[in-house]
């Protein structure tokens, strides 16, 4: 038996484990007791995180598309067609008819190289990944306001807090170590107040639970930020040294009263006075937030609103005070910083600036488009009007996790050629015309980047299943083929290549990457990393204000749509469920579909636990178990996203947040009926 | 039969056995110890791997055998099990290695469970230096170790007081004759003493019989509003042994038996979607009920060993001892176990 040092694949926390290894399979899974994030504790999925590895549906061998049908074919011949086909559409209808979807399951280096070969090989900008869909606002506003799009402390630092705001994150269920040092700094005195529209784990056991309306948080957030600066709680001095706009901000939010806050959100006055004051009155102040605050056709303005409301309480550059995103994949991080994003190179560095650009031409040759490419969501617009023709899709499964799936799969459908990359058949395998089987993280070399921006060893433990491999060595091979450069011996030599040309991992190597990883920015060799960010100045200089004002979402219960439909996560399963519900004890757990409602709505339409209901927006239509909640508002509708056969986004909209193309996944008008029995 | 092994030595005893037989043994890594095949590496007899040593007999996930569709019949293989020398384990663990024989013991024999205990050799370390966490000695489940084992080290200093209880046990010493010194009187004080020492530096307020006391005090459901369902306190109990089975793979798979865990609700949810254990706190006082009144029913044993690793893991805010809401960081700092 060996024990092989790795980090979880699930969320952001970024957990170190140790991998058991016995006959070349892995037959069980521990945490680490020196990692600075797991400290010897794990969640249920991080127990459990191998089982889904040597499981018989993985993906053994290529596959291409022939008629209805797909069928085994060879390394070399998948490979062929897949550069053939890109080179042809290249060719007749130019690069900006191609793009890539990037994986946040992948590791830096497979997001590096694969951002390399759309940009340098297939000559196009339009390559994204999943954060689109996530913390894509985070990255826009966060980088406004305070210079860098990234958590600004370490989590644990949290638990050195005295006023936790947890904004929209079911932290208990879907980040359990970080709930675990929300705790911790609870059982130390800590304050906590948690907003959101259900009542979830932590709200029960927060100081102060607010219950906003579901899309209303610009207009609460604008209030506390309107009360602290009427009670004389913000740190002038803090405003005054390092930050811009303040004047702007505050005339916007001074129109936010406790009451007018009231009348939009639902959230009663004297708790938004409270609120605020227990904020304001906080040496510690530490903002949490996760989906419920980004997944918004206006998900910018409101990390916006939260970025203001630590700005003014000077809540930035000190241990257990600062802004949290909470990121949902074990590398979303990691893909936004290597640059796999339409506007970006790695490290957040400008396509648009001419020492970037020159930088990257003279490391990779050739040529880099300068104009910035589509947003995910964008990409599979432009398929569905014909203007994109081929893409490429990297463990990711799109017709599940995307909004409006009808539309996303009428859009695949229609690309000349679509190739995807995974570790199982998935509802996107099932379009494409050719599919690689991926090596996953229990059986590949790499590095993952957690939400608080540590970066960290993924360790090989065992071999892929069948001819299945690595991703970053069929994106090499391809990217040889589509005629570019990419000879690497290991994933430790991109790393490499990444500091080279990445001011913010400028340090980081595989030999200086212990157990506990280094948290960028670690600009050089010798450099310990950053715990605590913007500690004396932000990365632009100044940190920016900017004044958000509240607009109704796009879609509002009316007397056809009267429920207000949201979506989210279940604790036991992990997105579109195919390592989850691989996993026997997390599928025993949560074996089918559900929607969460009301008790009280319920009784009204003669609906127990457990009856099927039809669910209903303007897009689609499903069926699936009632589920009476008392967590839910009256009126509100809770549909988890993991499961195929009810996909929760057959109903939601695509409606995009201007500045950042997420989309309101958060907010769907939807009506609700028995099903016949 | 008794000896005293140098301290030097014993790679080079390990070596020996390691011709013969697998040995695992706790090795030191950069992110704590844990029980390997040893080949070589600097071993860490101090701190207690988190992982109990009980998986090598349980394992999480096990193919019980493995099933072959040919011309229309099912043929069945079991897995070969590998012969292994367990080295270096704590009393605790062996004390639960001896409840585990008894529970799988029933009729019917758990066959899958002896055939790898049946393969397995065990040699025991005293703990002369117990953990912060550690509290065996109030359940007679260390720091000496009283149930039965091949062999029995205590560290006296500048080597290992070695004492053989069985046919085995004495064939393990005998492969490293040459690095064996006579044991002496004085060791055996030595080790008296060391190991009243250990018994002493831990608390005195944790029998059977007063975290039963602590059972009846405790809020039941403000201490599960703190947990966070994660499983961890039964996936690193050493006694902890519920599984579940399942087919994997038509035609052909395996059977396999994972690990299962009474602290999450679909362990006990019914067949209608009813739930006898709805809360997590109603789970929680499941879990001690189960080790502090079942098990010591069935078995004549508590069903703790006091090796104090549900307090290690857990994530919450639960004192897993006195039962009560706080944190294992307020009284027991992370950075002193680091």
């Amino acid at each position: 038996m060996e024990k092989v040092l790795t980090t979880c694949i699930y969320c952001g926390c970024g957990c170190g484990m140790f991998l058991h290894v016995d006959g070349g399979r892995i037959v069980g899974t521990s945490p680490s007791l020196a990692h600075p994030m797991s400290r010897g504790s794990l969640c249920i999925k991080g127990w459990l995180a191998a089982d889904f590895v040597g499981h018989p549906d993985r993906l053994k061998s290529p596959l291409i598309r022939q008629g209805d049908l797909l069928i085994k074919t060879t390394w070399d011949e998948a490979l062929a067609l897949t550069a053939a086909s890109l080179r042809s559409i290249q060719k007749e209808f130019g690069p900006q008819a191609l793009g890539v979807l990037t994986s946040a399951k992948g590791t830096n280096e497979e997001n590096y190289l694969l951002m390399k070969m759309a940009r340098a090989a297939l000559g196009t900008n339009n390559v994204d990944h999943v954060a689109r869909l996530c913390h894509a606002p985070t990255v826009a506003a966060l980088g406004f306001a305070l210079g860098s799009g990234a958590m600004t402390g370490s989590i644990s630092s949290l638990q050195s807090s005295d006023a936790i705001l947890v904004v929209g994150s079911n932290t208990t269920e879907q980040h359990p170590l970080v709930a675990s040092y929300i705790l911790r700094a609870r059982s130390r005195g800590a304050k906590l107040i948690v907003v959101d529209p259900r009542k979830t784990r932590l709200a029960e056991l927060a100081d102060l639970w607010l219950s906003p309306r579901q899309g209303t948080d610009v207009a609460w957030i604008n209030c506390l930020l309107n009360i602290i600066v009427q009670q004389d709680l913000a740190d002038r001095q803090f405003i005054k040294e390092r930050t811009d706009g303040f004047i702007e901000t505050l005339q916007a939010t001074s129109a936010y009263t406790a009451e007018k806050a009231e009348e939009i959100s639902g959230i009663p006055a004297a708790d938004l006075v409270k609120a605020a004051s227990i904020f304001g009155l906080a040496s510690r102040g530490a903002i949490v937030y996760a989906m419920g605050v980004t997944q918004h056709f206006r998900g910018t303005d409101i990390v916006q609103a939260l970025a203001n409301l630590a700005l003014a309480t000077g809540n930035v550059g000190r241990d257990g005070a600062g802004v949290y995103p909470l990121r949902g994949h074990q590398n979303v991080q990691g893909a936004c910083d290597m640059g796999a994003l339409p506007n970006v190179l790695s490290g957040y560095q400008l396509l648009s600036s001419p020492q970037a650009q020159a930088k990257f031409v003279e490391a990779w040759g050739g040529q880099i488009p300068c104009e910035p490419g589509l947003t995910a969501l964008e990409m599979l617009w432009a398929a569905e009007s014909g203007s994109l023709k081929g893409l490429i899709i990297v463990g990711e499964n799109p017709v599940l996790s995307y909004p409006h799936t009808s539309r996303v799969q009428k859009a695949l459908k229609g690309l000349e050629f679509l190739m995807v990359s995974d570790i199982f058949p998935t509802e996107t395998t099932a379009l494409a015309d050719v599919v690689l089987p991926a090596a996953c993280f229990a059986e590949k070399d790499g590095t993952f980047t957690s939400t608080e921006r540590r970066v960290q060893r993924v360790r090989k433990a065992v071999d892929p299943p069948g001819e299945a491999r690595a991703e970053w060595e069929w994106i090499c091979d391809l990217t040889e083929r589509l005629g570019a450069k990419a000879e690497y011996s290991s994933p430790g030599d991109v790393m490499d290549e990444i500091a080279s040309l990445t001011p913010i991992y400028g340090g980081i190597s595989y030999e200086r990457l212990g157990p506990d990883g280094l948290q960028w920015p670690c600009p050089t060799k010798d450099h310990p990393g950053t715990g605590v960010m913007h500690v004396s100045r932000f990365p632009h200089g100044r940190a920016c204000f900017r004044p958000v004002l509240y607009l109704d979402p796009p879609e509002t219960p009316d007397a056809d749509y009267p429920f207000m439909l949201t979506t989210g996560r279940s604790m036991y399963h992990f997105h579109t469920g195919t390592m989850t519900r691989r996993t026997s004890l997390l599928d025993r757990e949560v074996p089918t579909p559900f929607v969460k409602m009301n008790p009280e709505d319920a009784r009204l339409m003669g609906i127990r636990d457990g009856t099927k209901v039809r669910v209903e927006t303007r897009r689609g239509s499903i069926s699936v178990e009632a589920r009476l909640a008392d967590g839910v508002h009256k009126g509100d509708l809770f549909l988890p996203f993991h499961f195929s056969e009810a996909p929760a986004n057959a109903l939601t909209a695509q409606s995009l947040d201007p500045v950042s193309k997420i989309a309101e996944l958060k907010v769907s008008a939807a009506r609700l009926k028995k099903e016949a029995p | 039969m008794k000896a005293f092994l140098p301290k030097d030595q014993l790679p080079f005893l390990l070596e020996e056995l390691g011709e013969r037989i697998e040995v695992i043994a706790p090795v030191s890594t950069d992110a704590g110890p844990s029980f390997v095949t040893w080949q070589g590496q600097p071993l860490d007899l101090k701190d207690k791997p988190l992982t109990p040593i009980t998986e090598f007999l349980l394992p999480h996930k096990e193919a019980l055998f493995t099933y072959v569709q040919e011309a229309g019949r099912y043929i069945f293989k079991e897995e070969e099990i590998p012969s292994r020398l367990l080295f270096g384990i704590r009393p605790c663990d062996l004390h639960a290695i001896a409840l585990l024989d008894r529970i799988f013991g029933r009729e019917p024999p758990d066959q899958a469970y002896f055939r790898r205990r049946r393969a397995t050799a065990l040699v025991v370390q005293n703990c002369t230096s117990p953990g912060r966490e550690c509290f065996c000695a109030g359940l007679e489940a260390g720091p000496e170790a009283k149930d039965p084992c091949d062999l029995q080290l205590t560290d006296v200093g500048d080597g290992f007081l070695c004492q053989a209880e069985t046919p085995a046990g004495i064939l393990i010493l005998n492969a490293g004759r040459a690095l064996l010194k006579p044991a002496l009187p004085e060791h055996l004080q030595e080790k008296a003493k060391l190991l009243q020492e250990a018994r002493r530096a831990m608390p005195q307020d944790r029998s059977c019989s007063q975290i039963r006391q602590a059972m009846e005090r405790a809020d039941w459901e403000a201490l599960g509003r703190e947990c966070l369902s994660c499983g961890g306190c039964s996936f690193v109990c050493p006694v902890c042994h519920c599984f579940n089975i399942l087919d994997l793979g038509v035609p052909d798979g395996q059977r396999l038996r994972c690990r299962d865990s009474c602290m999450l609700p679909g362990f006990s949810r019914l067949t209608g979607g009813a739930n006898p254990r709805r809360t997590p706190g109603q789970r929680l006082r499941h879990w001690y009920q189960e080790k502090f009144e079942d098990i010591p029913q069935i078995t004549g044993l508590p069903g703790c060993v006091g090796c104090g690793r549900c307090h290690l893991t857990c994530p919450a805010a639960i004192n897993r001892v006195d039962l009560t809401v706080a944190s294992r960081f307020v009284d027991d700092s992370s950075e002193a176990r680091r």
